[in-house]
């Protein structure tokens, strides 16, 4: 079930333009190494990515709002 | 189909049945009995679009047995499917009689007025998802420009929860949009795009694509495209085709056969550029 | 089994959105969005959807309280007026009648509004009248 709703995730994410940001990995308590191994790569992984851009939408919706108010304001007749 | 209706009703085949009436000049969904068969002359295939099924469902909820006959489009038919598998109906209990579907991208003729193009304005097909536009043109933007642009739909939604209400297919009585720790009850803004993703999500396995939430958003956030992915990657991953499948859904919990392995976590080749 | 789709319009803002009540056995058990009025063309806001929950409400008030030594107590509507009236004239006698306010409801129906002003202009004697919906 888990792995049939993260790969669906992944997929759905990938339409908003965030995909590869959500990994699943089966790590038993006994695989140490494995373990390392996926947090480097997914860490590695998620840095080159960059930032979430998401955190970054308080602050452009303001502008967008300021935008679209400069818009009306230029289309309006004098 | 008047006098099939009628004969339905007079021996007993079924109960009640769903259909279209003209009330006070609107055309609304009427439930005709046998007590009041002169009615079902005024039986009528309206043109706008009412989910049958889930007053259908409404009725089963009171009165489990009752048989309950419908006027049954493409998209009521596919409806009545899910709610079978889900075992929301009883398959002996609902008769249709089936009638032209919508015009849309797939059928030229029908009775409904239901998906002719919506009015998009320049600012939101500037900014925005258009809602005429296909799955794979909004796909076909690059990776900011497409959060950019489903951000500023969602951004608009006022949470008035009628994607939810309207949808056929949307009977859980617990609903995880009204998870006080999911979604919480104050902020107007959702959490966005959580809220939409959480919806997306539920809808795997379940959305049959008939377009009531679009119809019925008053923000015209372009929730069908969003569902019509959703049906896609069901489509991809599983093969499974919501609405016209009779096997159980790929979500549900019953029968669990998994054959998917997850996707390698690989790193991200670092493109140098000095 | 008895169901009846009833049309109706939201009571809730001036706007006026045409709705469609799911009663079923005697009991709106749902709301719908009327896709062919004209006012709302199959759109409801949160409080439209939820109109159904205010009629089924166990909070619901369904007589008059009297409030009486800091607590309601339940009277019949016979009562309730005659006090609520007898209140008025004592208050006009007292300081006159503009210290009474009439403030009316878009909730309610434009003849209601009507009778509500004609109340406060003629038997009361104040023009402080005012609507919630004066936006």
């Amino acid at each position: 079930m888990t792995v049939k709703r993260i790969t669906f995730l992944q997929e759905l994410l990938g339409l908003l333009g965030l995909g590869g940001r959500l990994g699943l990995s089966w790590i038993s308590s006994a695989e140490a190494q494995k373990f390392v191994q996926v947090v480097t790569d997914f860490t590695q992984k998620i840095k080159s990515l960059g930032p979430n851009p998401l955190s970054a939408f308080p602050e452009k919706r303001k502008a967008a709002a300021a935008g679209l108010l400069l818009e009306q304001s230029s289309v309006m007749p004098a | 189909m008047n006098n099939k209706v009628k004969a339905w009703l007079e021996d007993g085949t079924i109960d009640v049945f769903l259909g279209y009436k003209e009330v006070d000049h609107h055309p609304l969904p009427y439930c005709f009995t046998k007590e009041r068969l002169d009615e079902v002359d005024d039986l009528l295939l309206s043109p706008a679009r009412y989910s049958l099924e889930k007053i259908a469902t409404h009725m089963t909820d009171e009165e489990p047995d009752i048989k309950i006959g419908m006027l049954a489009r493409d998209c009521n038919s596919r409806a009545l499917n899910v709610l079978y598998l889900w075992n929301q109906l009883n398959p002996d209990n609902v008769r249709t009689v089936n009638v032209n579907c919508c015009p849309s991208r797939l059928k030229e003729h029908g009775d409904c007025s239901y998906l002719e193009p919506e009015t998009v304005g320049a600012y939101k097909r500037r900014v925005g998802v258009d809602n005429n536009l296909a799955l794979k043109d909004v796909e076909a933007y690059d990776e900011t420009e497409r959060l950019d642009r489903w951000m500023y739909e969602f951004q608009k939604c006022i949470k008035c929860y009628g994607c939810r209400n309207i949808c056929p297919v949307c009977f859980c009585k617990e609903c995880s949009l009204e998870h006080d720790e999911l979604v919480r009850t104050g902020p107007l803004l959702p959490d966005v795009p959580v809220f939409h993703m959480v919806r997306a999500v539920h809808m795997a396995g379940r959305c049959i694509d008939c377009g009531l939430c679009e119809a019925a958003c008053p923000m015209d956030i372009p929730l069908r495209l969003l569902y019509q992915k959703v049906n896609q990657i069901v489509m991809d991953l599983f093969d499974y085709k919501t609405g016209t499948s009779v096997e159980q859904p790929p979500f549900s919990i019953l029968g669990d056969t998994v054959t998917l392995e997850p996707k390698p976590i690989e790193p991200l080749k670092v493109i140098n550029n000095e | 089994m008895e169901c009846k789709l009833v049309p109706s319009v939201c009571s809730y803002c001036g706007t006026g959105c045409g709705v469609l009540f799911e009663v079923i056995n005697g009991k709106i058990v749902s709301t719908l969005p009327m896709k062919t009025h004209p006012v709302n063309e199959g759109k409801l806001c949160i409080k439209g959807w939820n109109l159904h929950e205010h009629v089924n409400s166990f909070m619901r008030l369904k007589q008059p309280l009297v409030k009486t030594f800091g607590r309601f107590i339940k009277t019949d509507w016979d009562e309730a007026i005659q006090l609520t009236a007898d209140r008025f004239r004592e208050i006009i006698e007292k300081y006159g009648p503009d210290s009474i306010g009439v403030l009316v409801s878009a909730k309610i129906t434009n003849e209601e509004n009507y009778l509500a002003q004609k109340f406060a202009r003629a038997a009361i004697g104040t023009n402080n009248v005012d609507h919630c919906a004066r936006l």
